[in-house]
C-alpha cells in the first residue's frame, strides 16, 4: 500500500535506478524533509536502499576570497621589497595591518629575514602558488596546506550528510492510492487500478450523536407490561383535576387536614359536575359518616391532581362492569421543597380490581405479584390508614443495603364509597409511588437524576442487561 | 402524619416487653417507633387513630394485643358538683366539660400530657378550628359553675405563662398564640371564654389559658373544657381525652351542662355495630371461626355480644375511626396481624391492554431513536416567563422556576438546551410528553394533549436537517404531510411551516427566534419540530 509520494519517488527511481535525495526533491518538487521521511517508509518496506554518505566540504571565506584575488600578504611583501633591504617602519606605510601577518608567515617560509629594523628579503619573487590552487580547489589540496589555510581562516571546514537512494525492488508494480471507494469505480471495475489508503484503525472515532431511550422512561413502559401481562386495562385522566375525584369521591372529608392549601396545588377555576345523582350520594356519604355540611362548590374546585387515585375514582365514576382489572401510570403533584429525595411532581402506579368476592387476601397476593415482578422479591405488609380503603395496608420492599422501604398504599375500597358509584362486587385498590422506587432500582442517590437536564448524563448512562427482566 | 415523643420506660415498664416486641406491636398498629434518646422514643401515629396520641392509649391497646386485658377498658364515672354553663357563643357554639381527679404528674408525664392536648388540637381540632381543648388544675378553681361566654375585648386576665394581667386585646396582638390562633374564633368584637361565676378567665379558646388554673407536676384534679365548631367533634375530643386519662388512673368526674344538646359530660358516646362472621371471612378471604372472631375483636379491645348470627360490636368512645363494619373488619386483620394473612396466589383472568396514548408513545419513541434523537425526560410544571398562549397559572407554587403548567413541549426543551451547550454538538434530542392545554368542552375546562417535540442544536443546522427526520417519522405512520408558511411565538417567520395532514394542522417545524434563544441564554442555532400526537391519534 503506497501513498501518492511514495509512488512518485518510486516511479522516478524506475527511470534512473539511483540518486541523491536532494535531486529527487528538486526533480519532483517535493520538499527535502518529505523526500527522508517517505523513504524511510520506502525503505522499511524494501523498495529502496539508502547510502548515508558524509562529504567534507570546504568553503572560501570573505578574507579567502580577497587573499586569492589581491595576494598573500607575504607575497605582497616580497614584491614590495623587489629583492632590497627595508625599513620595517617603511614597509608598515605600504601593507597597514597586514605587516605583522606578511612578516610572519614570510619569516616562516623562510621568504625574509630581520635585523633589528630591517627586513632583509632572501629571495626576490616569490607567488604562494600551492596555497591559491588550494583556494581554488581544496579537495584537490594536500592536508598540510589545507591545515595551514584553515588556521589562516581563508577557508572553513564543513562536514555534510547525503543519501544516495536506491531502486532495489526492481519488479513493481507501482498503483495509486485512494481513499474512498466510489460507486464509479466499483461499476466500470477502474477499482483495481488503485489501492486503498489504510485508516487509522486503531485510533478512536470523533463523537456520534446516538439516539437512545430514557432509561426513567423505559422504566415507566417496562411498569405498563408488567400490568398488561397481569391482566390489567390502562387508562388514564387528566393533569387538571377537581377536587371531587381527586378528594371528595374518595370519602376525604372537606376539612381533611390532608385538604389544606399546602399539600396541594391549586389552579384558577372551577369545573363542571355534572352527574347529579353521583353527586347527591357522595353528598350523603360524607355528611352521614363525617358529620359535617358538605359543600359542592368545594368539590368542584381545580387543582393539580395530587394522587392517581384521582384517575381510580374517574373510572369507579364511569359505571365499569365487573369484572374489571385497570391500572394508571401518570404525573401527580404536590408542594414540597426539592431535594434529593423530594420532588413536586412524580409518578404514580394505581390500579383497581373489582370483582365479585375480591378478599383481602387476595389483595395482598395482587401486590405481591406485582412487587415480585417488578423486582422486589421480598415484602411485608403494615396496617395503614387512607380515608378511602378499609381494610388499608402498606407495603414495605427490602432494598439491599437499605432495609425495609415503604413503596404502597393500598386496600379494599370502603363500602361507602362502593355504594356511591353503585358497584355492588368488591374492589381492591392501591397506589405505588414510582420515582422514589425507580431511584432506589437505578442506585441513584439523587431522584432529580430521573430528570436529569445534563445530555451527558443521558448520553454515558450505562444501559442495563437486564433492564427487560 | 402525626408523631409523639414518650418516655420510653414508662411504656416498657407498665407492658412489661422489651424494645422490639414494642416496636413489632406497634407496627401491627399502623405506627412506627424510633429512637431519639436513651430515655424517649418517637412514635409515628396515624391520623386515624387520635386515641394513641397519649401514651396511655397506647398502653390499652397494647394490653389487648398481649391478651393482658380484653374487651373495652371500663371506667368508673362519679358525679360531681360542678356546673358547666354553656351560653350563646355564635363563633364556637359547643362545649363541654369534664373532671379528672387522682392523677399523678412527673415532668415527664406533663410534658406528655401537653403533648397530647397540642396534638388533638392539630388533628381532630383542625389547628383549633374545629375543636380547642383547655386543661385546668381543678383545685386552683374557686367556683363550682364555670361558664362558657363571650367576652370584650377590653376584658382583662393574665395569660398563662405570663406574670401581668392582659386585655384580650392585648393578648390577641402580643402573645404568639394571640396571633396565630386569635383570628379564629373572633367575631363581633367578642371573644370567647371559659369563666369562673366570679367572672374570673380560665381560658379563652382556642387561643390561651389563664395562668391562674395552669397544670402543674403536683397537679391531682384537673378541668377539662372542649370547644368547637362541630359537637360530634367537641364529644369525640372530651371522650379521648378524658378515657385516656382514666387509663393513667384517673377517676372521671361528670359535669352538670347547662346547654341546648345536653345536660351531662363528658357523654361517653359509645356506638354498636352489628357484624355477621361471614362478612369478616368474606372481606378478608379466610375462614375463622366466631369464637376466634370474639377472641380478635376483644383484643382489640372492643366488648362483643353474641346474637346468634350476628355479633354485636360495642364501640368505646374514644375509637373515633369505627364508622362502620368495614372498620371492624380491619380491627380483626390487624389483630390477627396482616403478616399471618397469607396473600392469595395471583390468577390472570383477564387480557390486559395498554391505552392509546402508551401504544402511540412507544411508536414514535422508536421511531425517534431511529432518526437518532435522544429522548429527554422533562418536568411538566414550568416557568411562566417562557409560555405563550393561554395557560394553567399555579396559585401557590413552591418557586418561580414553577408556577405554572407548561402548553407545549417547546419551553421545557429551550431550558435542556440551555443547559447544554458544552456538551458535544450536535445536540439531537426528543421528548415525548403532555401538556395542558384549554378546552372548553372538557369538565375542568382544560386537557391534557399528547405532543412530540424534536429539537436539534448545533454551530449551524438547516431546516432540512430536521425536516428530513421528522417528515420520515411522519410518513412512516401512513401520514400525507404537508408544509405550509406559518407563524408561531416561538419560530422565525419565513423559516417556520405548519405540517399539515388531510387538512388538519399536526404539527408545526422551524428555527428559533434569535430574541428567544436570547431570552433562554442559548447561543446556538435551534430548529425544533412540536407534533400533535392526539390529532394524529385521530388519522391513523
Amino acid at each position: 500500500m503506497l501513498s501518492d509520494n511514495e509512488v512518485k519517488i518510486l516511479e522516478y527511481l524506475k527511470k534512473v535506478k539511483e540518486d541523491s535525495a536532494e535531486n529527487i526533491s528538486k526533480q519532483l518538487s517535493i520538499p527535502i524533509e518529505t523526500i527522508f521521511s517517505i523513504s524511510q517508509l520506502l525503505k522499511e518496506k524494501g523498495y529502496i536502499s539508502i547510502e548515508e554518505k558524509k562529504i567534507v566540504k570546504y568553503e572560501l571565506t570573505e578574507e579567502g576570497k580577497e587573499r586569492l584575488q589581491k595576494g598573500l600578504p607575504e607575497e605582497l611583501l616580497i614584491n614590495i621589497l623587489d629583492g632590497k633591504e627595508a625599513k620595517i617602519q617603511d614597509v608598515k606605510d605600504r601593507l597597514g595591518k597586514d605587516l605583522e601577518i606578511a612578516i610572519g608567515w614570510a619569516k616562516r617560509k623562510g621568504l625574509i629575514k630581520i635585523e633589528k629594523d630591517t627586513i632583509i628579503p632572501l629571495v626576490k619573487h616569490y607567488e604562494a602558488k600551492k596555497e591559491k590552487e588550494a583556494l581554488i580547489n581544496p579537495e584537490n589540496a594536500s592536508e598540510e596546506v589545507l591545515k595551514e589555510l584553515l588556521s589562516r581562516k581563508f577557508l572553513i571546514k564543513r562536514e555534510e550528510k547525503t543519501y544516495r537512494i536506491k531502486l532495489i525492488k526492481e519488479e513493481i508494480e507501482i498503483r495509486p492510492v485512494i481513499t474512498f471507494l466510489t460507486p464509479e469505480l466499483l461499476a466500470s471495475g477502474e477499482w483495481r487500478r488503485y489501492v486503498l489508503r489504510d485508516y487509522n484503525v486503531e485510533a478512536y472515532p470523533p463523537f456520534y450523536p446516538l439516539g437512545r431511550k430514557h432509561f426513567f422512561k423505559e422504566f415507566l413502559e417496562r411498569l405498563k407490561d408488567i400490568m398488561r401481562e397481569l391482566g390489567f386495562k390502562e387508562y388514564y385522566s387528566d393533569y387538571i383535576e377537581m377536587e371531587f375525584y381527586n378528594f371528595d369521591l374518595l370519602f376525604q372529608a372537606q376539612d381533611h387536614p390532608a385538604r389544606e392549601i399546602h399539600d396541594s396545588f391549586s389552579v384558577p377555576g372551577e369545573g363542571k359536575l355534572l352527574d347529579e345523582k353521583l353527586l347527591e350520594r357522595v353528598r350523603e356519604m360524607h355528611e352521614n359518616s363525617w358529620k359535617y355540611k358538605w359543600d359542592r362548590k368545594i368539590a368542584a374546585k381545580l387543582m393539580l391532581r395530587s394522587q392517581t387515585t384521582a384517575t381510580t375514582a374517574r373510572i369507579l365514576a364511569s359505571k365499569p362492569t365487573p369484572p374489571l382489572r385497570a391500572f394508571t401510570i401518570g404525573k401527580v403533584f404536590r408542594p414540597d421543597s426539592i431535594d434529593a429525595t423530594h420532588l413536586i411532581e412524580f409518578h404514580q402506579l394505581d390500579g383497581l380490581v373489582i370483582e365479585d368476592n375480591f378478599t383481602f387476601r387476595d389483595l395482598l397476593g395482587t401486590l405481591k405479584e406485582i412487587f415480585n415482578r417488578i423486582g422486589i422479591k421480598e415484602i411485608k405488609f403494615k396496617p395503614a390508614y387512607f380515608p378511602f380503603t378499609e381494610p388499608s395496608v402498606e407495603v414495605y420492599g427490602k432494598i439491599e443495603g437499605l432495609g425495609w422501604v415503604e413503596m404502597c398504599g393500598a386496600g379494599l375500597l370502603r363500602p361507602e364509597i362502593l355504594k356511591a358509584v353503585e358497584i355492588n362486587s368488591s374492589a381492591g385498590a392501591w397506589g405505588i409511588g414510582i420515582d422514589r422506587l425507580a431511584m432506589l432500582l437505578f442506585g441513584l442517590k439523587d431522584i432529580r437524576l430521573l430528570y436529569s437536564t445534563d445530555i451527558e448524563y443521558l448520553r454515558n448512562r450505562k444501559v442495563d442487561i437486564n433492564a427487560y427482566d | 402524619m402525626p408523631t409523639i415523643n414518650v418516655y420510653k420506660w414508662r411504656l416498657l415498664k407498665e407492658l412489661q416487653i422489651n424494645e422490639n416486641t414494642l416496636e413489632d406491636l406497634l407496627f401491627n398498629l399502623k405506627s412506627e417507633m424510633k429512637p431519639i434518646d436513651q430515655d424517649h422514643i418517637e412514635i409515628e401515629i396515624n391520623n386515624d387513630r387520635p386515641d394513641l396520641l397519649f401514651v396511655y392509649g397506647i398502653i390499652r391497646s397494647i394490653k389487648g394485643l398481649l391478651k393482658r386485658e380484653l374487651g373495652e377498658a371500663k371506667y368508673s364515672v362519679k358525679s360531681t358538683n360542678y356546673l358547666f354553663e354553656v351560653k350563646e357563643v355564635k363563633s364556637r357554639p359547643y362545649a363541654l366539660a369534664a373532671i379528672i381527679e387522682g392523677i399523678k404528674l412527673d415532668e415527664e408525664l406533663l410534658k406528655e400530657l401537653i403533648q397530647f392536648q397540642e396534638k388533638l388540637h392539630i388533628t381532630l381540632g383542625r389547628k383549633r378550628k374545629k375543636v380547642a381543648i383547655g386543661i385546668h388544675d381543678l383545685r386552683k378553681i374557686d367556683t363550682k359553675k364555670i361558664i362558657y361566654a363571650t367576652v370584650n375585648l377590653d376584658y382583662r386576665f393574665v395569660p398563662l405563662n405570663s406574670s401581668k394581667e392582659m386585655s384580650v386585646k392585648e393578648i390577641l396582638e402580643h402573645t404568639e398564640e394571640g396571633r396565630e390562633y386569635g383570628g379564629i374564633s373572633l367575631f363581633d368584637g367578642k371573644m370567647p371564654a371559659i369563666m369562673q361565676d366570679d367572672g374570673q378567665i380560665l381560658s379563652l379558646p382556642p387561643v390561651i389559658n389563664s395562668e391562674k388554673s395552669k397544670v402543674e407536676t403536683s397537679t391531682t384534679d384537673l378541668f377539662i373544657d372542649v370547644t368547637g365548631t362541630s359537637l360530634d367533634a367537641v364529644i369525640s375530643t372530651l371522650d379521648i381525652l378524658v378515657t385516656n386519662l382514666a387509663e393513667m388512673g384517673g377517676k372521671i368526674g361528670e359535669v352538670k351542662v347547662l346547654s341546648p344538646y345536653t345536660d351531662k359530660s363528658p357523654i361517653l358516646r359509645h356506638d354498636k355495630i352489628r357484624i355477621s362472621v361471614e362478612y369478616i371471612n368474606r372481606i378478608l378471604g379466610t375462614q375463622l371461626q366466631k369464637a376466634d372472631l370474639i377472641e380478635y375483636l376483644k383484643m382489640a379491645r372492643f366488648d362483643v355480644n353474641d346474637l346468634g348470627n350476628e355479633l354485636e360490636v360495642i364501640i368505646p368512645p374514644y375509637r373515633v375511626d369505627i364508622l362502620a363494619e368495614i372498620d371492624l373488619v380491619e380491627e380483626v386483620a390487624m389483630t390477627i396481624g396482616y403478616s399471618n394473612l397469607s396473600p392469595s396466589t395471583y390468577k390472570i383472568e383477564t387480557i390486559g391492554s395498554l391505552s392509546d396514548r402508551s401504544k402511540i408513545t412507544r411508536i414514535i419513541r422508536d421511531l425517534s431513536i431511529g432518526a437518532s434523537f435522544t429522548e429527554i425526560f422533562t418536568f411538566v410544571l414550568t416557568s411562566d416567563s417562557l409560555l405563550n398562549d393561554e395557560y394553567v397559572r399555579v396559585i401557590n407554587p413552591i418557586t418561580a422556576d414553577y408556577n405554572a403548567v407548561r402548553n407545549s413541549l417547546i419551553p421545557t426543551m429551550l431550558q435542556f438546551l440551555s443547559k447544554n451547550q458544552h456538551s458535544r454538538m450536535p445536540i439531537r434530542v426528543f421528548e415525548v410528553g403532555e401538556v395542558v392545554v384549554k378546552d372548553e368542552e372538557s369538565e375542568t375546562g382544560y386537557r391534557n394533549r399528547l405532543n412530540a417535540i424534536y429539537a436539534i442544536m448545533d454551530s449551524r443546522v438547516s431546516f432540512e436537517d430536521l425536516q428530513g427526520p421528522v417528515h420520515y417519522i411522519l410518513t412512516s405512520l401512513g401520514l400525507n404531510v404537508e408544509y405550509k408558511r406559518e407563524k408561531n411565538y416561538y419560530l422565525i417567520e419565513g423559516r417556520t411551516a405548519g405540517i399539515y395532514s388531510k387538512g388538519k394542522l399536526i404539527g408545526i417545524i422551524g428555527e428559533v427566534k434569535p430574541e428567544i434563544l436570547e431570552k433562554v441564554k442559548i447561543k446556538y442555532p435551534v430548529m425544533l419540530s412540536e407534533i400533535y400526537l392526539d390529532e394524529i391519534e385521530k388519522l391513523i
